[in-house]
């Protein structure tokens, strides 16, 4: 039977007044949309958790004191609200997942190809057509995935954190951010990838 | 004499700087005769790279309404 999932509580505090609907939709909307967006994989079910962790936001920051610990607070707020929000929707269903490094590889060597990608700097950070296919490759992955990777790769969250908040031991984080990442780079590769040499 | 395979499952522990010694060198060895496995390496940081870099995305505005709507229920201040 699993545990019913704790709420972190945020650390007593002694000033700041309620925040309003438009601070905290301005302030921590962008925030919140984009990480339960990623983990869930669709727009309503991100609107849904996004109204439900900002009126926690509204709530609870006055009583906040350290503004260091908020960002810690609101992500693990959020997650947990992703996580319960994909329970309620449907229960997840434990299937066995094959593996992708399975099918890259033949005896031990790349089944394919391996080419470099020709992609410059500022391809990787101002392009929107980049940012669109990452997107794209990162609602593709299978739950399993997907929310190790959108802790790690987008929101930067040490392993460590992220097993602590998905319950998971850190190989596993480890196990699953690597086969994240390389089907997200399976499915970079066709676009990015240079011509073959005549 | 590290498989192209067991390289790349080392990926992660490789570039956290969490492989052992004995290992990194294994696939060190392995990188500097394997231009396949060189590619992979570097496109799996830009892969890395890209998905670092990705900004967040607003919500759409009606969520605002709805989220005031809301605090008028639970008779929050707005």
């Amino acid at each position: 039977m699993e545990e019913p999932r704790k709420e972190p509580q945020p650390a007593p505090s002694r000033h700041s007044a309620p925040a309003t609907a438009e601070e905290a939709f301005h302030e921590y909307g962008p925030r919140v949309y984009s990480l339960a967006r990623r983990m869930l994989g669709s727009d309503a079910d991100a609107e849904d958790v996004t109204q439900d962790v900002l009126l926690q936001v509204i709530r609870k920051l006055p009583t906040f004191r350290g503004e260091a610990a908020f960002p810690t607070w609101l992500h693990r707020v959020t997650v947990n609200a992703a996580l319960s929000h994909r329970e309620k929707r449907a229960r997840r269903q434990q299937r066995e997942i094959h593996d992708p490094i399975d099918r890259l590889f033949e005896n031990g060597s790349h089944q394919h190809p391996v080419r470099g990608w020709s992609v410059g700097p500022l391809d990787e950070a101002l392009n929107h057509e980049t940012h669109r296919l990452v997107e794209e490759a990162i609602a593709d992955l299978p739950e399993h995935y997907r929310d190790v990777f959108v802790l790690a790769d987008v929101e930067g969250l040490p392993n460590a954190e992220i097993a602590a908040m998905l319950g998971d031991s850190v190989s596993a984080v480890k196990n699953r951010l690597h086969r994240a990442r390389v089907l997200v780079r399976h499915a970079l590769a066709p676009h990015f990838e240079e011509a073959p040499a005549c | 004499m590290l498989t192209c395979r067991q390289l790349v499952e080392l990926l992660v522990d490789f570039l956290d700087g969490e492989l052992p010694d004995e290992r990194r060198r294994l696939l060190e060895a392995h990188l500097a005769l394997c231009q396949p496995c060189w590619a992979y390496l570097e496109t799996y940081k830009v892969t890395i790279r890209m998905t670092r870099r990705l900004p967040d995305v607003p919500p759409p505005p009606e969520l605002l309404e709805k989220l005031k709507a809301a605090m008028r229920d639970e008779g929050l201040a707005g």
